[in-house]
């Protein structure tokens, strides 16, 4: 075993050493920080206009809580007693709010949705925002759309939304306690009352089945990850096969196996380069870090930063925006607004998501590097690979394809059967994982597991067998016909 | 000193799918001493070098080293030098030396110190930090030498040693290999070099087509090929030269070398002794130089190999066209 120590060893340092290491490792987190920036750049939502029905259920009869506590700020009665949105009032002109009044004419919000397509009066909205009678127990309130808003747009709208929440609240609280003037007199336990979080889902008014956009974000992250394991496979598994031809074409693999045996040359070569790769990882996953953390905060732009602050200028909301004036502001905004952020950051099982990451990074590795060394042994030289490479990295694109149309729906039933099968679950796997946030798939990811431990230890027993033959074979077009009768010797 | 067995291959054979390498091949080398392992290409020599390194394994028969079978553990007391032999190009030589050293087995401080000697032994121990890829062949063949005895191996197996190499350092080597030896390692040297086997080899076996064919001490084979002819150069008439003697010789081949000079070969025939053969030119014509022929072991080689497959192919061609048959032969 000492001796596969040394085969290990020099496998990592020659290939450490090496300038293309070296440069590899600092200009792909320097390209992948840039990539992820723009990434997330591309992710900050576009500032469009959007005109926005109201429908309150709130109370029936006269103004809903939204348009009660909203109203008095931006918007004014016409002459005829019509509600209108005053402009001029607003903050954020982009986005104006027109209230459904038919709702005092015992209109459902059934009724509602009909008008928001039919009726010319409000031909101009592209979004209802449906508050539910029980807003208050449920604090959940929807959104349909024409057109998907953009994250931008939903912030802003349960921003006002909790806003007017909190308002009502607030002003319930005063009445009932008669504190109607003391403001200072609201304690802790007031505060944690008042203070709502409430929830939008937003909903395709055709389809009314509602889109968690973040769900396809997660996949995105675990497909991030399976395409670090294709990347990784294939540049390393390429290299295991050209380091077995070198030692093939230099002719140092009949010296070497007349010290060791080709078993343990090959498992040296392989897990020496595996530790390459996981150096370049490490490597990868700290200057990434270190880059991305220092150049965000300068690319992302202020614009998305308190959209709504100090819009009302009561007591509660100078208390939030004084904590977040010691936070840095722009960001605690971005997190918010920014979806790919906010998974990121706030709903990865990391330490899960990382420990699968290692284990089918690994497991995948082995596979394809064996299989790749055999390839190594039974070619004279990188041309000759061409016709063994291909059933190798066939079932690996395949994987890589299949995962690109499973981020949409990660729970397909081929793409079930793919994180099962070893050849593609080292990439399918991941990208399913962290769709479902590592939740209910336990069973499903040991049996993946424990089969592509088997297949890997079955690999290797056939490369192994191919490679003790093939390294001492030389200008001899090999044919599949030839590896099988090598399996016998 | 030679009478001790380090090595021995007993009834040796092994089979691939389609052909028999090694049939039946049994070699015995003495203690410390230089036996030359010979055939044609594709006669089996590798194969056996390969068992004997444990690369591959035999099919039937065994392997002696030490009075007990080869196993594992032997491998740290053999030094093997591959026919298809090279090395990391991308790594330096002391590097890569010193890797190879503790792949056979060295500890760092051993590997360091044997490299070091034969480094400066070798007057090479600038090339230390070089890359290989910097390094010529012939360079590249001294590091391969030194890698292959650095771990002062009891058996040496050098396959096609001189290959690549100079005649000056082809010398070197060759004395090298004699010191080995005469410190008491035992090599076993495959070559195609026939001058080099006749001037370094102790015994030899030659195989052909996955047979032994021919073994034994080197002088006692050549003794045994020698057919009792002679060179004769002499001044004088060539008629008088051929009537001098009339029967019990003949004449194998004759060259003028100047005016009234000649050289000749003769084979001595029955019971005639050069000693009479002389006694009746002597008054004839005047001899310049006499000597025995001794077959080069070159000839001996070529001989033997033909000569089996003459036979084998007289075999096959027996009753078939007698025209293809001499043609077979020439």
């Amino acid at each position: 075993m000492s001796k596969i120590g040394l085969i290990i060893g020099r496998e990592y340092s020659s290939r450490v050493k090496k300038k293309s290491f070296i440069v590899m490792t600092i200009l792909v987190p320097i390209l992948s920080a840039v990539f992820l920036i723009g990434a997330v750049y591309l992710g900050m939502p576009e500032d469009k206009d959007h005109k926005i029905l109201v429908v309150d259920e709130t109370e029936s009869a006269s103004l809903g809580i939204f348009q009660k506590q909203y109203i008095d700020l931006t918007v004014k009665k016409t002459a005829s007693g019509n509600i209108v949105d005053d402009p001029d009032a607003h903050l954020n002109t982009k986005y104006q709010f027109q209230y459904y009044d038919e709702i005092e004419n015992g209109k459902s919000a059934k009724q509602a949705k009909e008008d928001f397509m039919t009726n010319e009066k409000y031909k101009d909205c592209d979004l209802i925002l449906y508050i539910p009678a029980n807003i208050y127990a449920s604090n959940t309130a929807r959104l349909f759309y024409k057109e998907k808003p953009n994250s931008l747009v939903q912030t802003y709208i349960s921003l006002a939304l909790n806003e007017s929440l909190e308002l009502s609240k607030l002003n319930e609280k005063s009445i009932s306690d008669s504190l109607t003037s003391n403001e200072n007199a609201l304690t802790f336990q007031d505060y944690q009352d008042i203070k709502t979080k409430v929830n939008i889902a937003v909903i395709d008014y055709l389809d009314e089945t509602e889109k968690d956009d973040k769900s396809e974000i997660k996949a995105g992250i675990g497909f991030a990850f399976g395409l670090m394991i294709y990347m990784f496979i294939f540049m390393y598994g390429v290299q295991v096969m050209k380091g077995v031809i070198e030692e093939k074409t230099s002719r140092i693999v009949e010296v070497i196996i007349s010290s060791v045996k080709p078993f343990e040359l090959m498992m040296g070569k392989i897990i020496g380069i595996m530790f390459v790769g996981l150096t370049q990882l490490v490597m990868w996953v700290i200057l990434i870090g270190v880059f991305s953390t220092l150049v965000i905060p300068f690319v992302l732009p202020d614009k998305y930063s308190a959209a709504f602050q100090g819009s009302n200028p009561t007591e509660m909301i100078q208390t939030t925006s004084d904590v977040q004036a010691m936070m840095p502001t722009e960001q605690v905004a971005n997190i918010q607004d920014n979806p790919l952020l906010d998974v990121l950051l706030n709903e990865t099982p990391w330490i899960a998501m990382i420990l699968v990451f290692l284990f089918f990074f690994i497991g995948g590795y082995l596979l394809y590097g064996s299989l790749m060394a055999a390839i190594g042994a039974a070619v004279d030289s990188e041309t000759d690979t061409q016709q063994f490479m291909l059933p190798v990295t066939m079932p690996l694109i395949f994987a890589y394809i299949i995962s690109i149309m499973g981020i949409q729906d990660p729970d397909s039933a081929i793409m079930v059967w793919c994180s099962q099968i070893p050849f593609t679950s080292p990439i399918v796997m991941l990208v399913r994982f962290s769709a479902n946030g590592g939740e209910g798939m336990t069973l499903q990811l040991l049996l993946s597991m424990f089969l592509l431990i088997i297949t890997f230890i079955g690999t290797t027993w056939f490369a192994s067998k191919i490679y003790r033959t093939g390294i001492l074979m030389y200008g001899k077009k090999v044919t599949y016909k030839e590896l099988f009768k090598w399996l016998k010797y | 000193m030679q009478n001790e067995i380090l090595f021995s291959a007993n009834n040796i054979v092994k089979r691939y799918a389609a052909h028999t390498a090694l049939d039946d091949v049994s070699i015995e080398v003495p203690k410390q001493s230089i036996f030359g392992l010979l055939g044609p290409n594709g006669a089996g020599k590798t194969s056996l070098i390969r068992i004997i390194n444990q690369i591959t394994a035999p099919d039937s028969g065994e392997v002696i080293i030490n009075g007990e079978k080869l196993k594992r553990e032997h491998i740290s007391i053999i030094g093997y030098l591959p026919e298809e032999r090279g090395l990391y190009k991308k790594m330096k030589v002391g590097e890569q030396a010193m890797y190879l050293a503790r792949l056979k087995g060295m500890s760092k401080n051993d590997a360091k110190t044997s490299l070091d000697y034969w480094f400066n032994k070798f007057e090479i121990a600038e090339w230390w930090n070089k890359k290989v890829e910097e390094l010529s062949k012939g360079m590249a063949q001294k590091i391969q030498f030194i890698t292959t005895v650095m771990h002062k191996p009891q058996l040496l197996i050098l396959d096609e040693p001189f290959s690549g190499f100079d005649p000056i350092n082809t010398n070197l080597v060759k004395n090298e290999i004699k010191n080995l030896r005469d410190e008491g390692a035992t090599v076993i040297l495959s070559t195609h070099n026939m001058g080099s086997v006749e001037e370094i080899c102790d015994d030899i076996a030659l195989i052909n087509k996955s047979k032994k064919i021919l073994g034994g001490k080197v002088a006692e084979i050549k003794e045994q090929f020698a057919q009792g002819q002679y060179n004769i150069e002499f001044k004088g008439n060539v008629v008088s030269f051929a009537n001098a003697v009339w029967g019990g010789w003949e004449l194998i081949e004759r060259t003028q070398i100047g005016k009234d000079h000649f050289a000749a070969t003769i084979k001595l025939l029955g019971n005639n002794t050069l000693n009479n053969y002389l006694k009746a030119l002597l008054d004839h014509v005047e001899i310049v130089n006499v000597n025995k022929v001794i077959p080069s072991m070159n000839e001996i080689f070529i001989e033997s190999v033909q000569q089996k497959t003459d036979q084998k192919e007289e075999l096959q061609v027996e009753n078939t066209n007698l025209t293809n048959n001499t043609d077979n032969n020439e």
